[in-house]
């Protein structure tokens, strides 16, 4: 008798034989492994009136710039914006989603609308959800807006449900070459709620500027935008200024290599 | 039970032979402490409302057009008898059943329902050059109702608004159906559904509740407006610009977009409106949209506002000893006040228009007690 | 004998339009005690009748607490009150998970609404025969709402359903204009004052049969939620006390009185 747990609830093999495992010609059913065209970096900060949100206008394929026009900061409502890295299409399927939502919150008038935190619970709830069913969407979301009390909110929810909240927030590549830049401006949300709006602005550009130079996957063609009770400023084709890139001929290690 | 016996007097209009009541007394049969069952020849022909203890009673006889008063203490009816365009369904059985024809073709449950639609408050709708106006008349059936509150006339898309006159709970579902089918159409075709096609599918969706005994049809006439935008619209869900030549099928030089108006009625038959009226007051309503001359596509949707207001306070002129409330909303073209989307209209305007319809009908008024003035003189 | 062919069955209109069984269905709230809502501009309060079947027995429920933000009370078959307030916690709690949002009461109210709507379109189904009292608050402040077995709802200012409720809604009717400005103490008297009017001959209000349920917003702002509380017993005798006989006399000071 074969006493251990893996056995539990399992017809016995001494009896019925092994289990055949020849049924499964197919090998099991399988969900998206990987992400197909892509969006990198998503970059918010917290300020004292509300938040700034940043991504550029690159969709990927592989190493392939596929798309060069694509907007990955989508407006909820006048209220809230999200902003999406990862898989493209799976973004325009939350897009859509938050559409309809939109379209249903409307039902009633203007009275009741949902606000970035209330937003935020909804997709981290549907990223778990997917995530549950093996089935992710394979995004990392990046939520600013007013919460219920009408402070500044930022927060992230991603293809496995985790969530996470700060005064400066970055995705993909940016939360490793820009949320360092971002926590120099404000680290902590004390920090945060001394800076202005174009401090944070500049901060943001800055660490875009960065990662265009860094990420081979991205492009200095972004959207930003800047979320506050007024309601949203939301710009689609800004373009990197005052690029530098003298400092690239130091750069070795890569390529060919004069000396 | 109690039976009220009186020996009323009748009299019998000689147009109308086939009308039958030969017997001399009726019976008001009581049957609970507030309804009076009118019974003649043993066939039920009026039901009332037992509103006063003494005085005159008032019955609507099954047509909804018979008025019958009489007094128990005088024991004679003061009215007269309309026959009954029922008198061929009451009484076979074949007005019991849904989705089941009469023997000459009627499914009179689905007639049944129409009077349902027919005692509802006004509704309206008119189809203006840049946009769609929709009122309603909302009686006020208490005071404790809070003013303002208890919206008649609900969004379906963003772009489409609609209104019902008959069982408000009917009108409730037929538009959570609607905004369904509006979802839907966005879910498969990743853009709006037009008016058109969302009045197909809600006269599809109250066709078929004429189709089963299991089932009754909707006790409402429903009408859907909106503005199916005039321009190339970003497929939803789309993040890039797309192909610049946008999506094909399209005819060089016709016009796409602008106002739609449909009214859907309980058969599930529809049809497109210059200028749509239901309800109670829906003959005068439509009279009055007929003076508009809306074909002629030249009313603009401020203008319309006002008109719509109107006819409302006119279709309610017949209703007088009520109260009501107004509710109106639009959508207007792209470029319009709401931007192609279902709105309210904003309260100064409605304040303005409703202004000017009581003005109208005061004068109005005063016209008519002139002209009999003239008479009495004469 | 004349018999009325068109009541058997909700799925039946008669010549003129009705729909008896739905009728008929709002004759069992009227055998329900009587209950009375009220709001004013900061306080949603509910007063209800408690019945006993006998001496030794206990009272029936009346007021049902549904989320923090709000509650019912209900006249009629209590068993179909008590599916609807089910559901109704169900959808509340929904709400908070999802979105992490007290749910909006027009909505939920609505969805009831449409519920019972079902039940008078389809065969073999039944109307529910209960009425309710659905009081709260939201974003949009106080509520009061009346639920019927037709699916009718309708938001009022005061409203009392069930047995002899006539003479509650005729005093309501005629202190219509003090509830807006009324404190939450005020608000509640005078929903036992209107309760009262409708008391049989020789019945009174007492700590056993009355139940009080209150629900407000306070603070800045009217931010703050003063979670739903239904009162019992004991806790209601501060009031039960000030709208006994006379007591009257004092509290009535510049209130019109019936002779």
């Amino acid at each position: 008798m074969n006493h251990l747990p893996q056995a539990w609830g399992r017809p016995r093999d001494d009896v019925y034989g092994a289990y055949d495992h020849a049924y499964l010609q197919n090998g099991p059913k399988q969900h998206t492994q990987s992400p197909a065209v892509t969006g990198t970096s998503v970059l918010a900060l917290k300020f004292k009136d509300g938040v700034v949100i940043a991504a550029d206008n690159l969709a990927s394929y592989g190493s392939l710039a596929r798309f060069t026009d694509v907007k990955r900061l989508r407006k909820f409502a006048d209220t809230t914006v999200v902003g999406f890295g990862g898989d493209v299409s799976d973004m325009q399927y939350l897009d859509r989603l938050l559409n309809s939502l939109d379209i249903e919150e409307a039902y009633g008038g203007s009275s009741h609308t949902l606000n970035a935190q209330n937003l935020h619970t909804y997709l981290s709830k549907v990223m778990y959800k997917r995530r549950s069913e093996f089935n992710p969407l394979w995004n990392q979301l990046l939520v600013a807006g007013l919460d219920g009390e009408g402070k500044p909110f930022l927060a992230s929810a991603d293809l496995l449900g985790t969530t996470f909240s700060s005064p400066s927030l970055a995705t993909g590549f940016g939360a490793h070459l820009a949320q360092p830049l971002l926590r120099k401006v404000a680290f902590d949300e004390e920090a945060a709620a001394k800076l202005t709006v174009e401090e944070a602005v500049e901060a943001i550009k800055e660490s875009m500027k960065v990662l265009f130079y860094r990420d081979a996957r991205s492009l200095d063609k972004y959207s930003i935008a800047v979320v506050t009770k007024d309601g949203i400023d939301l710009k689609q084709d800004e373009k990197l200024e005052k690029q530098s890139w003298a400092f690239a001929d130091q750069i070795r290690g890569y390529g060919t290599q004069i000396n | 039970m109690v039976f009220v016996q009186v020996s009323p007097r009748l009299r019998f209009p000689s147009k109308f032979p086939k009308l039958s009541f030969s017997v001399k007394q009726f019976e008001a049969n009581h049957v609970t402490g507030a309804d009076l069952y009118f019974v003649a020849s043993g066939i039920q022909f009026g039901h009332a409302n037992q509103t006063r203890a003494s005085g005159a009673w008032r019955a609507q006889a099954p047509d909804g057009c018979q008025t019958i008063g009489f007094k128990p203490s005088h024991h004679s009816i003061t009215s007269t008898v309309v026959p009954n365009t029922f008198s061929t369904s009451i009484g076979t059985g074949y007005d019991l059943t849904n989705s089941v024809f009469s023997p000459d073709g009627r499914n009179f449950q689905v007639e049944y329902a129409v009077k349902a639609v027919e005692n509802g408050g006004t509704s309206i709708g008119i189809r203006c050059k840049d946009g769609v106006v929709l009122a309603v008349e909302k009686v006020i059936s208490s005071k404790l109702l809070k003013a303002g509150a208890n919206k008649r006339i609900a969004t379906v898309d963003r772009h489409i608004g609609a209104v019902s006159s008959g069982l408000v709970p009917d009108g409730r579902h037929f538009v959570s159906r609607a905004r369904d089918e509006a979802s839907s159409w966005r879910s498969t075709y990743k853009t709006p559904i037009t008016v058109k096609d969302l009045a197909s599918r809600m006269g599809g969706y109250l066709q078929a509740y004429t189709l089963y005994s299991s089932v009754r049809p909707f006790g409402i006439t429903g009408i859907v407006a909106g503005w199916d935008s005039e321009l190339e619209l970003p497929v939803d869900g789309q993040v890039g610009s797309g192909p610049k030549i946008g999506s094909g099928g399209k005819v060089e030089g016709k016009k796409y977009g602008g106002p739609g108006l449909f009214m859907i009625e309980p058969s599930g038959q529809y049809w497109g409106y210059y200028g749509a009226a239901t309800g109670k007051g829906r003959q005068t309503a439509k009279a009055e949209l007929e003076k508009l001359d809306l074909a002629a596509g030249k009313l603009s949707l401020q203008d319309g506002v006002k008109e719509a207001a109107r006819i409302i306070y006119v279709a309610h002129a017949d209703n007088k000893d009520k109260e009501f409330e107004l509710e109106m909303t639009w959508i207007s073209s792209l470029d319009g006040p709401t931007k192609g989307r279902h709105e309210e209209v904003p309260k100064d305007i409605l304040e303005e228009a409703e202004k000017l319809a009581k003005k109208h009908l005061d004068d109005d008024d005063d016209e008519e007690e002139t002209k009999e003035d003239d008479k009495m003189e004469e | 004998m004349f018999r009325n062919n068109y009541d058997n069955d909700s799925v039946t209109f008669s010549p003129q339009g009705r729909i008896f069984q739905v009728e008929y269905a709002s004759e069992a709230v009227k055998q329900g005690s009587v209950v009375v809502g009220l709001v004013s501009k900061t306080h949603a309060v509910l007063v209800a009748l408690k019945r006993n079947a006998e001496e030794l027995s206990s009272y029936q429920k009346k007021v049902i607490a549904i989320d923090e933000h709000l509650g019912l009370a209900l006249a009629g078959l209590a068993s179909d009150a008590r599916v609807l307030s089910n559901f109704m916690k169900q959808q509340s709690l929904s709400s908070r998970l999802t979105y992490g949002r007290a749910i909006p009461l027009s909505r939920l109210v609505n969805s009831i609404g449409d519920r019972a709507q079902t039940n008078t379109q389809h065969y073999g189904k039944r109307p529910y025969g209960v009425g309710l009292l659905v009081a709260g608050v939201d974003e949009t402040g106080p509520h009061l709402f009346e639920f019927q077995p037709s699916g009718m709802t309708q938001e009022m200012v005061a409203c009392a359903i069930g047995a002899r409720s006539q003479m509650a809604r005729t005093y309501l009717e005629r202190n219509l204009d003090k509830f807006a400005d009324a404190g939450r103490e005020e608000l509640v008297v005078h929903g036992l004052k209107a309760l009262k009017e409708s008391l049989a001959q020789d019945k009174e209000l007492t700590v056993e049969n009355c139940s009080v349920g209150v629900v407000g917003v306070r603070g800045e702002g009217m931010k703050a939620i003063e979670g739903f509380k239904l009162f019992d017993g004991q806790d209601v005798k501060q009031w039960v006390d000030m709208v006994a006989e006379g007591a009257e006399e004092t509290a009535e000071e510049g209130m019109d009185v019936d002779s």
